[in-house]
């Protein structure tokens, strides 16, 4: 039944091994090597540019106005003209022959041939103390009068507190015995000016160095910004302050020129409390540019007393010195200035660029005028006003304007000819370049002499107005007459000649 | 074409010719021989002085008409020749 049987085997051959040796192969590959050098580059100048859209205002206009010759004219425009041509030309003829307006002169206003004294404004505190006014500035709205008190003749570092004073003419209760502002201030105020756009601020100099602005507007403290005793500060009075308008429209910075030859650029940051230096120029004796024709003597600072931004070209501004020197600067110049490194935040350069004929003494006063981009007049004390063109090194035009010292010298905003001169003998001469004669047109006095004139200003808003500073403490404002504040039509012509004079 | 600049240099040749304007009726300036800034303060003042004086001598007199214009100033003296569709404006300052 059961037998034994034998089976043969079944072999199943190993795929496994198989497929792993066959697909065994090795291969090799290697990229090519990667070529790598190293290189360098440098700068060698930069230049930086900006540019600003203005705005569109004209655009559509201007494109109204191009006259492309080959679009064909409007139509009967050919025939107007024919038509009008003859009598149009016919007038003209008769107009340049004619006489009938000769002498002809209407009086819109009412004419005034004198001079007047509107107020004599005065601060009792500073009167007792005997302080002088050593500035006046009136505010861009011409209706309120800022002066500031101090002394001109020290010499000395003095402890003494003194006073700005606003007055404002226009309201009707105007007391000229009592400021409507008076702001303390621990030293004297040596430079005065108020903002050209904004009524309430009012930049000043002190003669510490320092330079201040401030808020009318603020009750509490009337101090918006102020240098303080920096590295970056002036060391010496500050002879002249200005507000300058920046790169950026709308803004302005302050200017301060001080005796230690140092003229500083400032502006308020953004968050309004403090000045930051924004450039900062150096006068040195041996930068300065000289004319072969006359040698430059004396110590190697050139002390800043004067200076005068040019309204024609913001890149101009004049400077006077106290050895007399008269120099034409650049706020672009690029030289540093060989000054001793004294850790200020930006390195001084020497922006003079042309030297005028220098003067005898300090040059106290300088004035471009706002009818004619190359004129410009300055004082000092050697009693005289000199007519500078910005292009020659000789005065065109020397008058004697007293015989004792002239503290400053302000163009009249309307009539182009006419400049006004602060003297040391307490008048006002006022000169009229179209009269023949050299003699002053007009000069002011008023009564007591003996307390020197130190400084004027005219109100640009009503350019009537005249305001007066002096030693003995009180701010007169005067009112001129119509000869003196109405133009002629033919001055700006006539001040044309006298520019286009060659000095001899 | 040539001819509308033939006029205009012969006028400007006149003794004292400060400067020309052609306005249209509509008072936008076409041919000036000022800058533009001038040009477009005159066109649109002298425009709406020119109207205002027509209407004038037309509400006195109904059948009268405005011919010619001329505005003395210290200055200057500025001319108008009005049309119905241009007017022509002339600057000149006879005492130069």
């Amino acid at each position: 039944m059961f037998t034994d049987e034998a089976l043969d085997s079944v072999e199943i051959e190993s795929l496994w091994r198989k497929s792993q040796q066959a697909a065994q192969e090795s291969r090799g590959c290697q990229t090519r090597a990667v070529h790598i050098t190293e290189a360098e580059v440098q700068t060698v100048s930069t230049s930086s540019s900006w540019t600003q859209t203005e705005e569109p205002q004209h655009q559509d206009t201007e494109q109204l106005l191009q006259q492309n010759q080959d679009d064909p004219d409007p139509p009967g425009l050919k025939d107007f003209l024919q038509r009008v041509e003859d009598s149009v030309i016919r007038e003209l003829v008769r107009n340049a022959r004619s006489h009938a307006f000769d002498g002809f002169q209407v009086n819109w206003e009412e004419h005034n041939n004198r001079v007047s004294c509107l107020h004599c404004l005065q601060h009792p505190s500073a009167q007792e103390r005997g302080l002088h006014v050593t500035s006046v500035s009136w505010s861009c709205t011409g209706s309120v009068i800022a002066c500031a008190y101090g002394r001109i003749d020290e010499g000395d570092w003095s402890t003494e507190n003194s006073y700005v004073c606003t007055w404002n003419l226009n309201r009707q209760s105007l007391n000229p015995n009592q400021a409507d502002l008076v702001i303390d201030v621990p030293t004297t105020v040596t430079a005065l000016c108020c903002h050209p756009n904004q009524p309430a601020l009012i930049a000043g100099g002190l003669y510490t160095g320092e330079v201040v602005v401030w808020d009318t507007s603020q009750t509490q403290d009337p101090v918006l910004v102020q240098t303080g005793m920096s590295a970056d500060s002036h060391r010496e009075p500050v002879y002249q302050v200005s507000w300058v308008p920046l790169q950026k429209k709308g803004e302005f910075g302050v200017l301060s020129a001080s005796s230690r030859g140092q003229v500083l650029l400032w502006t308020v940051d953004s968050d309004q409390n403090a000045f930051v230096l924004n450039a900062a120029y150096a006068f040195v004796r041996q930068q300065v540019p000289h004319s072969s024709s006359f040698k430059v003597r004396g110590s190697s600072t050139v002390g800043v007393t004067s200076l005068a931004l040019s309204p024609w070209d913001s890149d101009t501004f004049l400077v006077g010195s106290e050895g007399g020197l008269l120099l034409r600067c650049s706020f672009s110049a690029q030289t540093p200035a060989a000054v001793p490194s004294e850790g200020q935040s930006v390195t001084p350069r020497a922006p003079a660029v042309f030297s005028f004929r220098p003067r005898r003494g300090p040059v106290h006063s300088i004035h471009c005028s706002p009818f004619h981009r190359n004129l410009f007049v300055s004082t000092g004390t050697d009693g005289l006003a000199h007519l500078h063109s910005l292009l020659q090194v000789d005065p065109l035009l020397s008058l004697r304007v007293s015989d004792s010292y002239v503290f400053q010298v302000q163009w009249s905003p309307t009539r182009p000819l006419v400049f006004a001169a602060a003297t040391g003998q307490g008048e006002v001469q006022i000169f009229d370049l179209g009269r023949r004669s050299l003699r002053p047109a007009a000069t002011i006095e008023e009564g007591g002499a003996g307390h020197a004139a130190t400084c004027l200003s005219f109100n640009h808003q009503n350019p009537r107005q005249l305001a007066v500073g002096k030693t003995n403490g009180t701010v007169a404002v005067w009112q001129l007459s119509t000869e003196l504040t109405e133009q002629n039509p033919r001055e700006s012509s006539q001040l044309e000649q006298i520019a286009n004079q060659v000095a001899e | 074409m040539a001819e509308v600049e033939e006029t205009l240099k012969r006028i400007q040749g006149q003794k004292g010719v400060q400067g020309i304007i052609i306005v249209n009726s509509e008072g936008i300036p076409i041919k000036t021989t000022l800058d533009n800034a001038s040009t477009m303060q005159y066109a649109g003042l002298l425009h709406q002085l020119v109207m205002k004086a027509r209407s004038t001598v037309r509400d006195i007199d109904p059948q009268n008409d405005l011919t010619f214009m001329r505005v003395r100033s210290k200055k200057n003296e500025i001319m108008i020749a009005p049309d119905k569709d241009y007017f022509l404006i002339v600057i000149q300052n006879p005492s130069d």
